[in-house]
């Protein structure tokens, strides 16, 4: 089979759909993944990432829909294609890391290579690599039983990897870590992810261990897909209020495009509490003049300034401050709306000060609601 | 390029044809099983039902369809009073149970009484003794003439007559009380001992006292599991077969177990009236069972979380030692005096009440005991080898079965899942004689009727549920995502469930197996309706003698078994927690 057949594309996803009882899990959703790619599904619970990701594990059965790895069918209703889970040569990564409690570290990890039936000396040697690789040198010989938590997070990757599968996948693997372990854990899997080179899917709701790790993002809600691509892009250009709102901090008010111009900006028209302002932003995504839309911009965007600033702005009063050492969170109250705004500490905003809020237009975006 | 991405060692893609799919192994297997064990649980019952509505007429030649068994069954002076007798019976059982059960629960597990470690273990020796045994040996105790204890108080203190009499309707209470005492104790001192202190510790920081904390708070969240033992109580004493029919039929006391047994093989046998007196005994206890399975035991609070806690112990003071003596009274009534009493009846060449030293001999386990002496009689030593190859081979064949059934309810979903568990409820919720009599009129035509298979069909059918739940409770704490990891690392379901499961689920498997071995061991009230010349148990051994032969015979025998419980409630211990009894 041809590269140029699968479009350079290595694991493609085509219209999956998933029910559990009368509830639509997975609705109908279509992605791929070019090889060596780190893609992560990003969403709250319930949005069906990880349904979507049994199902390309082979341990859920979707109800229609074709998986397709490496150009090799692995699940196809229409064709009647199943490939049994085991068949796939994927490794995982799960949410319990699921360790067997009753094998050593080293019997963990070998496992998938007994089962493949691969002779003793050689199973040593790619054992013993791998526990390098990990950085599990200290862990040969004990109990699986005595491993900590990043410990037996090291020990199932270093299962999931041991085979050289085609594809890697993760279902949230370091929700259960503490803050401290989560953000080493996160360079580390990134570092040997891009080590060894396999293809990833990588599950989580925690929408910075997104942004730090992947190549691709696709944020979910309830079954479909709402937005896909770049960390960064999905960051700046959020395409909807669902995305910018899930995506790190955003003030978000409702508008109406009121003019657009050829060079992606526009203006958008927002009425609060009696007052009506027209504010220059970015245009995103599907909207045209006259759409409803919502008006997306991150606290770090907003200022809060004591002198009446050029062109549009609010006045306002400040309402909270919360003072977090690098930067200085406050709140601003504008007519029925407030301002969620990230202040220097040199500027010394207090509560009950009168401010006026001016929003930065090149990072001011109008997204659909 | 070519995008085969498999490592050279590993043949992938193997283009699949649909119906492939159909045949894989978890399909196999699980729809084996689950069909064995719909056609095991379901058919006997509805022959049961069909054949209640049979009537056979005056020369019991000849059936013809109609409710004349089921009028009979009102009508019928004998079988309403055995029904009468029955409710009568598992009230004051229940009564008797619950209340000892409660109060050596709570001794042991909330109050300073001393030694209590050392007495646990022996409280819950009756739970794996025969209670067709205990009343033999109650009989030999104190039944009116021969009864050791009514003799020592003749003696000793010069009474006439008798000051005991367990040959009633009050004996049979008594026996079947404490034997299933057990019951009891193990739902609530559970429930005990898993209970948050805190719960209690808030309820001292508001100004309750001792006692209203006790019965404010304690008691409210015990009383499900003290009902649910109530309710296990209640239905098995109904079913409880050995115990009426030592201390009541001859006596005239009839209850429906025993109008059960003389419909299916006494000389007025009557199959079809038979299974409607069933039917209504096993719509009683299936009643119960369902009100405990569904109303009941998902309001046991605290055993929702699971935790080991350390619970708060209550100081006695002197009173400590009024319960260590109430402990030590109930371990004397049902475990010490009677196999003390049987090993003394024993020794006698005939059985008059009195120890007699100069006579003391052991012809009589030669007669009952040693299957390899002259004396012999063989339709009580044939039980020994038959109840050890069916316990053996039983215990192995329902564990399989409750491995295969437990993955089912708990790793797959949909209909079938929902539906074996409501099968493995089944067989709980009838009386094992009751079953017994379905399978009878199943299989009677078969060739399987006469053999042991017939009352290994029986046994698994009835008692696998229990090595289920212990298995069921382990894999509930056991993650599905071990299994579903074995699945990714390239093992097939065969492989996993073999280096994995099982292997994670293996202190259950043995908790299983053993309890399983050690019902077969006593089993009595399926093996009464079953056997055949040839195919007796230990149990029905003992029910031979008792009938046929005499009580110091009966008492050889009996001693024999309950030794051989014993050792296994020896290796239960090591292997198992208490935990796994609950059934």
């Amino acid at each position: 089979m041809n590269q140029s057949e699968t479009n350079g594309q290595y694991l493609e996803i085509n219209n999956l759909v998933k029910y559990f009882g009368d509830d639509r899990a997975v609705d109908g959703i279509s992605f791929s993944v070019p090889e060596g790619k780190f893609l992560t599904l990003l969403g709250p619970s319930g949005c069906g990432k990880t349904t979507t990701l049994m199902c390309i594990a082979g341990l859920l059965k979707p109800d229609s829909g074709e998986i397709t790895v490496g150009g090799a069918s692995f699940t196809s209703t229409e064709k009647k294609i199943f490939l049994a889970p085991e068949k796939r040569d994927i490794g995982m990564v799960f949410q319990s890391y699921a360790i067997w409690p009753h094998m050593t570290v080293e019997k963990n990890i070998s496992y998938p290579l007994e089962i493949r039936k691969i002779n003793a000396s050689e199973i040593d040697d790619r054992v013993m690599e791998i526990i390098r690789l990990v950085g599990l040198e200290d862990m040969v010989g004990k109990d699986a039983t005595q491993l900590s938590g990043g410990q037996q997070q090291r020990t199932a990757l270093a299962r999931a990897i041991v085979c050289r599968p085609s594809l890697l996948l993760f279902d949230e693997p370091l929700s259960n870590l503490d803050l401290k372990l989560r953000e080493r854990m996160r360079i580390e899997l990134k570092r040997i992810q891009h080590e060894i080179g396999i293809t990833s899917v990588y599950v989580t709701h925690d929408q910075a261990e997104a942004l730090v790790m992947s190549d691709e993002i696709i944020v979910m809600s309830k079954g479909h897909i709402e937005q896909t691509g770049g960390p960064h892009a999905i960051y700046a250009r959020p395409a909807n209020r669902y995305v910018s709102n899930f995506i790190g901090i955003a003030n978000l008010i409702a508008g109406k495009i009121a003019r657009t111009t050829d060079s992606g900006r526009a203006e958008i028209e927002v009425v609060q509490g009696g007052e009506r302002l027209i504010l220059p932003c970015l245009l995103g995504e599907g909207l045209k003049t006259g759409d409803d839309a919502f008006l997306s911009v991150r606290p770090e965007n907003v200022h809060a300034v004591r002198e009446r600033p050029e062109g549009p702005s609010m006045e306002g009063e400040v309402i909270q401050t919360v003072f977090l050492g690098n930067h200085l969170d406050c709140r601003v109250r504008w007519q029925d709306f407030e301002w969620k705004v990230q202040a220097h500490p040199r500027e010394r905003l207090r509560e009950g000060e009168s401010v006026f809020v001016r929003l930065d237009a090149d990072h001011t975006l109008a997204v659909q609601p | 390029m070519t995008t085969e991405a498999a490592p050279p060692e590993f043949d992938l893609h193997t283009p699949q044809k649909w119906w492939q799919g159909l045949f894989t192994q978890e399909r196999i297997a699980t729809t084996f099983v689950s069909l064995v064990v719909a056609i095991a649980v379901i058919l006997p019952l509805i022959t049961l039902v069909v054949s209640s509505f049979l009537v056979l007429d005056d020369l019991g030649f000849d059936t013809e369809w109609g409710l004349e068994n089921y009028r009979e069954l009102f009508g019928d002076r004998l079988i309403r009073k055995a029904f009468v007798n029955t409710l009568m019976i598992s009230s004051g059982t229940t009564i008797l149970a619950t209340f000892l059960g409660v109060s050596l629960a709570w001794i042991n597990a909330r109050t300073n009484c001393p030694w209590r470690e050392s007495l646990e273990p022996f409280n819950l020796i009756p739970f794996f003794m025969s209670p067709f045994v205990g009343a033999i040996a109650w009989h030999n105790l104190a039944s009116p003439k021969v009864g050791l204890l009514n003799n020592l108080a003749r003696s000793l203190f010069g009474i006439e007559g008798h000051i005991l009499n367990v040959d009633n309707i009050y004996g049979i209470i008594w026996v079947t009380g404490i034997f299933f005492t057990p019951l009891v104790y193990l739902f609530v001192i559970g429930s005990l001992r898993r209970m948050d202190p805190s719960l209690e510790d808030s309820a001292r920081t508001t100004g309750a006292g001792l006692i209203t904390t006790t019965m404010r708070i304690t008691l409210p969240l015990v009383t499900p599991a003290i009902l649910s033992g109530a309710i296990i109580v209640f239905v098995t004493s109904a079913g409880e077969f050995g115990v009426p029919f030592k201390l009541g039929t001859p006596y005239g006391v009839e209850t429906l177990t025993t109008q059960i047994f003389t419909k299916a093989v006494g000389d007025d046998a009557n199959h079809y009236l038979g299974a409607a007196i069933s039917m209504s005994l096993g719509i009683i206890t299936g009643l119960f069972i369902w009100i405990q399975r569904r109303v009941i035991a998902p309001r046991e609070y605290t055993t929702v979380t699971g935790k080991g806690f350390r619970p708060n112990i209550i100081d006695l003071g002197k009173w400590k030692w009024a319960a260590l003596g109430f402990n030590l009274f109930y371990i004397f009534v049902a475990v010490f005096i009677p196999l003390i009493c049987l090993f003394i009846v024993s020794l006698h060449p005939v059985w008059e009440g009195r120890i007699i030293v100069e006579d003391f001999t052991i012809i009589n386990y030669q007669k009952a005991v040693f299957w390899w002496s002259p004396e012999a009689i063989e339709s009580a030593t044939n039980g020994i080898g038959n109840s050890i190859f069916l316990a053996l081979t039983g215990a192995t064949i329902a564990m399989f079965l409750a491995i295969i059934v437990s993955y089912m309810i708990h790793r797959t979903k949909g209909m079938g899942s929902r539906l074996l568990d409501y099968l493995c409820l089944i067989p709980i919720g009838f009386p094992g004689i009751v079953l017994a009599m379905g399978v009878l009129i199943t299989y009677i035509q078969t060739p399987i009727y006469a053999t042991l298979w017939i009352l290994m069909l029986g046994y698994i059918t009835r008692f696998f549920p229990y090595g289920q739940r212990n298995i069921s409770s382990i894999m509930m704490a056991v993650s599905e995502e071990l299994d579903q990891s074995s699945r990714m690392a390239g093992a097939t379901w065969m492989t996993t469930l073999w280096r994995i499961t099982i292997p994670l689920l293996k202190p259950g498997i043995f908790a299983g197996w053993i309890l399983l071995f050690v019902i077969f061991l006593r089993e009595l009230s399926i093996s009464i309706i079953l056997y055949t010349a040839g195919t007796e148990t230990l149990s029905v051994g003992v029910y031979y003698l008792s009938n046929f032969e005499n009580e110091p015979m009966t008492a050889a025998l009996s001693l024999a078994q309950s030794l051989l419980l014993l050792a296994c409630v020896v290796v239960f211990r090591r292997i198992a927690g208490r935990e796994a009894l609950t059934a």
